[in-house]
């Protein structure tokens, strides 16, 4: 069994408790215009071009060695992930670990469950950061927590903005609530698009109604995403970075009580 | 009323303008603050030389110098302080050494004739060539770019319980009973009582300057002040320190002349040594932790020595008691340069690990540093050492550990440029029909095996020499033995344990991992075409990529990580199985203290697609960008697996921003990593966690961030006052948290 990954990246401070090791799968089923790993999109190797790391050698057939030309998306088997990831486990703590991210890793469901098996029994926490857009019982109900995004309430601001319908979301989030494992919602604020009084207060109110909401969080738009869809020759989709002040505003409306 | 923090606050704004005097007498100093003051206008001194080469040495050479510096030494008395003294100038400034020398003393007339006649390649007239001439090593020196430690620094520590129970004026007479009971070594002891004479003179213009000061002085409260510091200072003149504030001042007074003579001394357990007058004065009613903690400030002010704090004994009991606290909150508290080392042992109070890893990331200082109690001691243990001698040798330098007033190691003194030898064994590999990876390690170790050899027989000679050239006149007075043989520590030492550092072991590990990787594997290359490169420095932008691309140290598990432990396996074999004269061992370690640029300088292009010239790696520390991720962890690891295991270092250099702004969250990262490192081996954690924004702008321009304190390597250092290359090679190893 193989997964297909982007990276498996090392001493990850915000993505779950504790220090971790953030795994990102390749493949997402949604089409977020803000996405900041759209390398994450496609489930198949890409390769990512960055012009002005190029020397101009005409050797590319033959590798590209200045990182212009990125193959992007390697395939894993789950004993190679272990073997990684136990590098790290002296730094884990009791709360840190393992965080499958994407990319969607529900799109890999048998893989990550794979994965989750030989981490869980060496020891490891597993948490995992996923859209909720699909969904698996037995692989979420094993997880030390879900970060799960809840981006517009609103159906069709969310088929605008994000390819699919968020109906699926919301009912997997409810589905998963009953499971008792601890749920990080976020919103990832994009100033007049997700940012706006109506979609946070919507959302606010919603989380309140989850019983196990461990933490409701907004995070403020970056463009770290932009560079990369220029290496994958997509074009530009910027929006407006949050100021602090804007933040704080958002904030008041996030409040859950 | 002034309190203690307005205090601290007037010392802080004094500090601060020192270090801008200072830049301005010395120009950049990539050195340790060292708490030294600006000389005045009228400083001066005329060394009186007793060699032909226009130097002095020996006995007579060293005392006669020390009390013409030491009495060139006006007063520092700051009514602000509960202490007094400070140092500014030393002996070594006169030999022509122009690694130390300030601007100010190059730009004296006549200095830089003497300088540019008296300069050899290595430390210019500090060494007496003409009497212990070692023109057969010089070659080979050259060759492997070796510092052979010949008349390097004085790094062994002094044991401050010797002066402590003594006091100055005990010391005397023990050298005047020692003159009695070995009339062979009058010369000796003659030099010793000069020197003590000098110092007592030297407190003396202290006591002087202070009944000066106390009728001037408006305020009250200082006028008081000063007046306690006038008692301190006549009841340390002569007798053993009895109170806190008396210890301080002593060790105050030491320091100042082990600094004068060469710079160097060493610091020791603080909290340790200090515990029984602190708990006698609390007990007495004399004395409250405000004003322990403003004396501790104080004292770290004064010389930012290296101390350890924490630890266990040898019978594996926690040592942390009230005064560990107090010495990290003094520190916080004057918030300046300082290298304060935490040792680290499973039976140590964690609450103390969290609240020094707390003072560490709130102050962003670089200090404490951390080191690991189980691995150093078992380490040195390796050496034929019982577990209590292992357990005393203590974090006292910048990478360097040693027993107090038992040992004398030499160490950091003593450095391999191992991408030298590397260079060395290339060029003999050259006309070799059949090159390989394989062929060039067997090279490099047969090179590498001469240079240990060039180093041991450099040890050798400083050993039986540096007694008649530079002996150890301050420090033998806390040295076990000296005074009472009439010895000097480099004769009377317990414990040879000499340091030998090997430097470049990331360039040297990297440009086998790429030859390997893109000439053996890969065949995308040759080693034709790699010497092609080598020469033409590059010229080929795409091989040098190709070789720059290839897995590096600390990668995490690659090729290059394979080779460093290779290397270390066999720069541990080759230094542990040199032969050496009776009892003197030579200890393996990986350190190039600030020396990376000047190693580099010596070093043509290398097969890691490095150019001809350019810094070779730090320490035991990867290259820079040796991970797209830059994993704190991954580093962390590879160090941990190339350390050399006989109680010296391969120090984690760390800069460090967690970006966060929770405490409670920056802590525990530091803290896992700490433990992390240390559960894997690792020995000594030098760690500036930073804020990565602030570090680049002061990079911009340091004069806009004059307190900012940053640990270069072992040492922390004013930012301001590095060298622009300096100031990038911090830079260029920081690394941060994955967002």
């Amino acid at each position: 069994m193989t997964g297909i990954l982007t990276d498996i990246q090392r001493m990850s401070l915000h993505d779950g408790p504790g220090i971790r090791t953030t795994i990102f799968c390749k493949g997402c089923p949604l089409r977020c215009d803000w996405c900041h790993n759209p390398e994450c999109i496609s489930p198949t190797v890409q390769t990512l071009f960055y012009p002005e790391k190029c020397i101009g050698c005409g050797q590319c057939n033959e590798g590209c060695y200045t990182g212009a030309r990125v193959r992007c998306g390697e395939t894993y088997v789950p004993e190679e992930v272990l073997r990684i990831v136990s590098e790290d486990v002296p730094y884990y703590g009791t709360d840190g670990g393992v965080t499958f991210s994407g990319g969607e890793p529900l799109a890999q469901a048998a893989f990550v469950q794979k994965c989750t098996d030989l981490l869980q029994q060496a020891g490891i926490n597993v948490a995992i950061e996923t859209s909720l857009f699909l969904y698996d019982e037995a692989l979420l109900s094993r997880m030390q927590c879900v970060m799960a995004d809840l981006k517009l309430f609103d159906e069709a601001q969310h088929i605008r903005y994000t390819g699919v319908s968020n109906r699926p979301i919301l009912t997997h989030l409810r589905a998963l609530d009953k499971l008792g494992v601890p749920i990080l919602l976020r919103t990832p604020v994009i100033p007049g698009i997700t940012g706006t009084e109506e979609n946070l207060r919507a959302i606010a109110a919603f989380a309140r109604s989850l019983n196990h909401l461990a933490e409701y969080r907004l995070l403020p738009y970056h463009p770290l995403g932009e560079e990369k869809r220029r290496a994958l020759s997509l074009p530009p989709h910027p929006f407006a970075v949050p100021t602090a002040e804007e933040m704080k505003e958002y904030q008041r409306y996030a409040e859950l009580c | 009323m002034l309190s203690y923090a307005d205090r601290l606050a007037e010392l802080r704004k004094t500090k601060i303008r020192h270090t801008l005097e200072k830049k301005e007498q010395n120009g950049y100093t990539d050195l340790d603050d060292f708490g030294t003051v600006p000389l005045p206008k009228d400083y001066q001194v005329t060394p009186w030389y007793n060699s032909e080469n226009g130097s002095f040495y020996g006995l007579d050479g060293m005392s006669e110098n020390f009390c013409r510096v030491l009495n060139a030494h006006p007063a520092y008395v700051d009514p602000m302080e509960m202490l007094c003294g400070r140092w500014r100038d030393m002996l070594v400034n006169y030999r022509g050494d122009l690694h130390y020398l300030p601007k100010w003393l190059k730009n004296r007339p006549g200095m830089r004739d003497f300088i540019e006649k008296g300069i050899t390649n290595q430390w210019s007239r500090r060494w007496d060539e003409q009497r212990f001439p070692y023109d057969d090593l010089k070659a080979a020196q050259k060759k492997y770019n070796i510092t052979s430690g010949i008349d390097g620094d004085a790094h062994f520590a002094c044991d401050y319980r010797i002066g402590l129970s003594l006091g100055f004026g005990g010391l005397l007479q023990k050298i005047r009973d020692g003159r009695l009971e070995h009339p062979d070594k009058k010369d000796f002891y003659d030099a010793e009582e000069t020197c003590v004479l000098a110092m007592l003179d030297f407190i003396d213009r202290h006591v002087k300057e202070i009944r000066r000061q106390i009728p001037e002085e408006p305020r009250e409260e200082l006028r008081d002040n000063l007046q306690e510091m006038l008692s301190t200072c006549l009841a340390v003149r002569t007798d053993p320190p009895k109170t806190f504030r008396q210890a301080c001042q002593w060790v105050a007074f030491f320091n100042c002349f082990a600094r004068i003579y060469t710079r160097d001394g060493a610091g020791f357990q603080l909290d340790g040594l200090l515990y029984p007058y602190y708990e006698r004065d609390r007990e007495n009613g004399i004395l409250d932790d405000e004003t322990a903690k403003f004396l501790l400030a104080n004292l770290l002010l004064i010389d930012p020595h290296y101390y350890q704090v924490s630890g266990v004994d040898a019978n594996d009991r926690d040592m942390t008691n009230r005064l560990s606290y107090l010495i990290l909150q003094a520190a916080e508290a004057i918030n300046i340069s300082c290298n304060l080392t935490v040792r680290v042992h499973p039976n140590c109070d964690p609450a103390f690990l969290d609240f020094a890893v707390r003072c560490l990331v709130r102050n962003k200082n670089g200090y404490p540093r951390f080191c690991n109690d189980e691995a150093l001691t078992q380490g040195y243990m390796r050496c034929g050492v019982d577990k209590a001698t292992a357990r005393e040798r203590i974090a006292v330098g910048c990478n360097w550990m040693c027993v107090p007033g038992r040992e004398f190691p030499m160490n950091d003194t003593v450095k391999i440029n191992i991408a030298k030898v590397l260079e060395v064994a290339l060029e003999e590999m050259r006309g070799h029909p059949e090159k390989s990876t394989s062929l060039l390690f067997s090279l490099f170790c047969k090179h590498l095996q001469a240079a240990v050899e060039t180093v041991a027989r450099g040890v050798e000679l400083h050993l039986d020499h540096i007694a008649e050239v530079t002996p150890e006149l301050i420090m033998n007075l806390q040295f076990h033995g000296a005074l009472e043989k009439g010895e000097d520590a480099s004769r009377c030492a317990e414990l040879y344990t000499v340091g030998v550092d090997g430097a470049g072991l990331g360039t040297v590990a990297d440009s086998f991992s790429a030859m390997e990787c893109r000439i053996e594997q890969e065949k995308v290359l040759t080693f034709d075409e790699l010497y092609q490169a080598l020469d033409n420095d590059f010229a080929d932008a795409r091989i040098k990529a190709m070789l720059q691309s290839a897995p590096r140290y600390c990668g995490g598990n690659t090729l290059g990580d394979t080779w460093a432990k290779k290397l270390t396996t066999a720069f541990t074999e080759a230094v542990r199985q040199q032969k050496m004269t009776g009892t003197r061992q030579l200890l393996p370690g990986w350190f190039s203290w600030a020396r990376t640029v000047e190693y580099g300088s010596a070093v043509g292009a290398t097969p890691n697609g490095r150019k001809a010239g350019e810094p070779i790696s730090h320490g035991a520390n990867p290259n820079p960008h040796f991970r797209q991720d830059g994993a704190v962890t991954a580093q962390s690891n590879g160090i941990a697996a190339v350390q050399c295991g006989y109680g010296n270092t391969a120090p984690l250099q760390l800069e460090f921003d967690p970006c966060t702004d929770n405490e409670e969250e920056a802590v525990s990262f530091v803290t896992r990593l700490i433990q992390g490192h240390f559960s894997k081996g690792g020995t000594l954690i030098n760690i500036n966690v930073l804020d990565k924004e602030t570090l680049l702008a002061a990079n911009k321009d340091p004069s806009l961030y004059p307190d900012l304190v940053v640990r270069v390597t072992g040492f922390t250092a004013y930012f301001a006052s590095l060298s622009p290359a300096f100031r990038q090679l911090v830079v260029d190893r920081f690394l941060s948290g994955s967002r």
